[in-house]
């Protein structure tokens, strides 16, 4: 089924430009892989990145040009580097026709964590809520699997954060959040997301920032749940 | 004050020096795909002498030491030469494939610089940017329509493109930096790309 729900066109922008933190990166790498009107996006926010490279010859005071310019060897030292260069690129493999078996682990986190969500080992936070904690050298990058029927308490965020359903669905005030939809917040959105009954709600989640839970019982929860 | 403005003045002021490339990139795709074919250090140096400096300049502008920059250069026109047969102009321009690699290259870069702060499993464990099946439109890129556009944004809306695309900022850096809601950051920047979306009939 067709994403319902989709990265913010900022986020879409940054991501082309390179200029999100990794962990956001991530989560949007991981849904453009499989949506094509976001792949449209990026590319066209890609042909403003390249448009704003090529006229990227500022101008220039005699001193920031030394800094620009390339240095005078440069050019040698480049030729040098192909003539002693002994890349020979791969046979490109042509793929077979053979149908992988499917997976609901994202093409882009398949090299990290294999083929299956439930071969990884969850840590349990809360009854009902486990998770698994990915590295991101900025930001963090999580993934959480909530129980069905499982409501999550109120909280508004000081940053960005960026969810993608992986298995199951989950509303909140936004909507039906089912797989392969992306819930991208702003910061000044409260909202108490509730998972569906019948399996297990798997989400892909990025922040920049901590949460901020609203209530006061969360708020000393939070320590422990390391939200 | 760096606004659109005046990254962008030296073409206004001198419309040839940056011809070559933007007035017919169809010669620029057509030395990739020879050089791929040929492998001809002759045909590379030419391709080397556009981009290098555009490279470096875009990379000091994301805050990258002049030696770093130079090193980055070099290590993405090296990867020019090696996948050069891999290139298909029917699915980018040379300029758009040169700055994926560049882009990619940087973001690996950053990504080694701080793998210390991670704790478990690999440094660079995931594919940011992987190749998509998606193919985008190849109508040729109207270079001054859509600087006329970036020109006629409100000057809030073009600093923000400038900040994330020049000067490789996130959205939280800009609105630290700026002193406004990130919201603000996020709806400026959606906008911004609306507009330039429509001035280019819907098709960047």
């Amino acid at each position: 089924m067709k994403p319902q729900h989709h990265p913010d066109s900022s986020s879409l922008m940054s991501y082309a430009a390179g200029s999100l933190p990794d962990s956001i990166a991530t989560v949007i790498a991981c849904h453009v892989s499989t949506c094509e009107q976001c792949q449209r996006n990026v590319a066209e926010a890609e042909q403003l990145g390249r448009f704003l490279m090529e006229s990227s010859l500022p101008e220039q005071s005699e001193e920031e040009s030394q800094h620009i310019d390339l240095a005078p060897n440069a050019r040698d030292d480049i030729l040098a580097l192909i003539d002693s260069d002994e890349y020979v690129e791969p046979q490109v493999v042509v793929e077979s026709d053979v149908q992988e078996a499917p997976s609901d682990v994202p093409l882009p986190l398949q090299p990290l964590l294999g083929k299956s969500l439930d071969n990884l080992l969850w840590k349990s936070m809360a009854p009902g809520l486990k998770q698994f904690v990915l590295p991101a050298t900025s930001g963090t990058l999580r993934l959480l699997r909530i129980a069905p029927g499982t409501s999550m308490p109120i909280h508004s965020h000081t940053g960005s954060e960026v969810t993608l359903v992986l298995r199951g669905s989950y509303y909140d005030e936004m909507g039906r959040f089912g797989a392969g939809d992306v819930a991208d917040l702003d910061p000044e959105v409260e909202h108490q997301p509730a998972t569906a009954t019948g399996e297990d709600c798997i989400c892909l989640i990025a922040t920049d920032a901590p949460l901020k839970f609203s209530g006061l019982v969360p708020r000393l929860l939070q320590p422990f749940f390391q939200l | 004050m760096d606004t659109f403005g005046s990254a962008s003045e030296p073409r206004g002021k001198s419309p040839n020096s940056s011809a070559p490339n933007n007035s017919a990139p169809d010669s620029i795709n057509q030395k990739l795909v020879d050089l791929g074919r040929y492998r001809d250090k002759r045909l590379f140096l030419a391709i080397y002498d556009h981009f290098a400096p555009r490279l470096k300049s875009y990379l000091v502008g994301r805050g990258a030491h002049s030696e770093i920059a130079e090193e980055l250069v070099q290590e993405a026109m090296l990867s020019v030469w090696r996948h050069s047969s891999t290139y298909n102009p029917d699915k980018a321009t040379a300029s758009t494939w040169i700055f994926r690699i560049a882009r990619n290259l940087w973001i690996d870069r950053m990504r080694r610089d701080k793998a210390h702060l991670l704790t478990s499993l690999d440094s660079c464990p995931t594919d940011l940017y992987p190749d998509l099946s998606f193919q985008p439109s190849l109508a040729p890129l109207d270079g001054d329509t859509l600087k006329s556009a970036i020109n006629n944004l409100p000057q809030q809306q073009a600093q923000l493109v400038y900040k994330v695309y020049y000067q490789g900022k996130t959205h939280r850096e800009i609105a630290d930096e700026c002193d406004i809601p990130l919201g603000s950051v996020k709806s400026g920047l959606r906008l911004a790309f609306g507009k330039l979306k429509n001035a280019l009939g819907g098709e960047l």
